[in-house]
């Protein structure tokens, strides 16, 4: 994968716990402010769609660029860092 | 097609199958996915809905029935126009664009058509003697002829002036 953020590396270093949506990779204020609108305030409750989604990215995109209207990159980043993240913990 | 809101989570289950949409599990939070997904899907009108990748010769039968009601009743052999109809569909699709170069091709369509007594491509049932064609063939050669005739006269008036031998 192409060099990931900061954040991204944040994440994917630790049980997620109880970190708010802001924490995701791609998800900043805007996005995050639009999940939690819509019932997702924490990372784990997106994690769980993310989950139900069958960690599949065409539709894991298609929902967040549904959701919080994130745009390609947003999208990856969130995903990338999901899917790193179980791979490590899940 | 109703509501797909007023579906059970099975149904929508089912049709996502149907379509050949890869899917999960449809509970509340994917549940809008899922709707919005089916329809496009059917807005891109996927003529296969009770089998997605199967060949379409047999099974369609029963969707032709629903699908081309109005125009069954103007020919008999409907399920021998249907399946090359299916088949033809994507045929079809590239012929027309083919066509308009080959004019050759018409005539065997044309032809065909009449045979079968049910036009194979049946959006241009009302259009038959014309062989799915904007312009008919016959405008289309006159059109032709006189834009040769009329080219071969300016070139002619123009062989009279010195403006030709300039060119040499």
């Amino acid at each position: 994968m192409s060099s990931t953020s900061q954040k991204h590396k944040d994440f994917v270093a630790e049980p997620m716990g109880e970190k708010p949506v802001t924490a995701l990779a791609g998800i900043g204020e805007v996005l995050g402010q639009r999940l939690e609108g819509k019932g997702f305030d924490k990372a784990y409750v997106v994690l769980g769609q993310f989950l139900v989604l069958k960690k599949d990215e065409e539709l894991f995109r298609d929902w967040l660029k549904d959701t919080c209207k994130a745009n390609v990159k947003q999208q990856g980043d969130c995903f990338g860092c999901l899917k790193e993240w179980c791979d490590a913990f899940l | 097609m109703s509501s797909l809101r007023s579906k059970s989570a099975q149904d929508i289950s089912d049709l996502l199958d149907e379509y050949g949409i890869k899917h999960g599990p449809v509970v509340d939070s994917t549940r809008s996915l899922y709707e919005r997904k089916l329809k496009e899907a059917m807005a891109k009108g996927k003529p296969s809905k009770p089998s997605s990748d199967k060949t379409y010769y047999r099974e369609e039968e029963e969707v032709t029935y629903e699908y081309r009601t109005p125009v069954r009743s103007e020919g008999a052999g409907d399920r021998q126009s249907y399946s090359s109809y299916s088949r033809s569909k994507p045929e079809y699709r590239g012929q027309n664009s083919v066509d308009e170069p080959y004019m050759y091709d018409t005539p065997s369509t044309y032809r065909n058509s009449f045979m079968n007594s049910t036009p194979m491509k049946s959006p241009d049932a009302p259009k038959t003697p014309k062989s799915s064609r904007l312009i008919p063939l016959w405008v289309q050669f006159a059109f032709f002829l006189a834009v040769a005739v009329f080219l071969y006269l300016v070139f002619s008036s123009m062989e009279t002036n010195e403006s030709l031998k300039g060119i040499e």
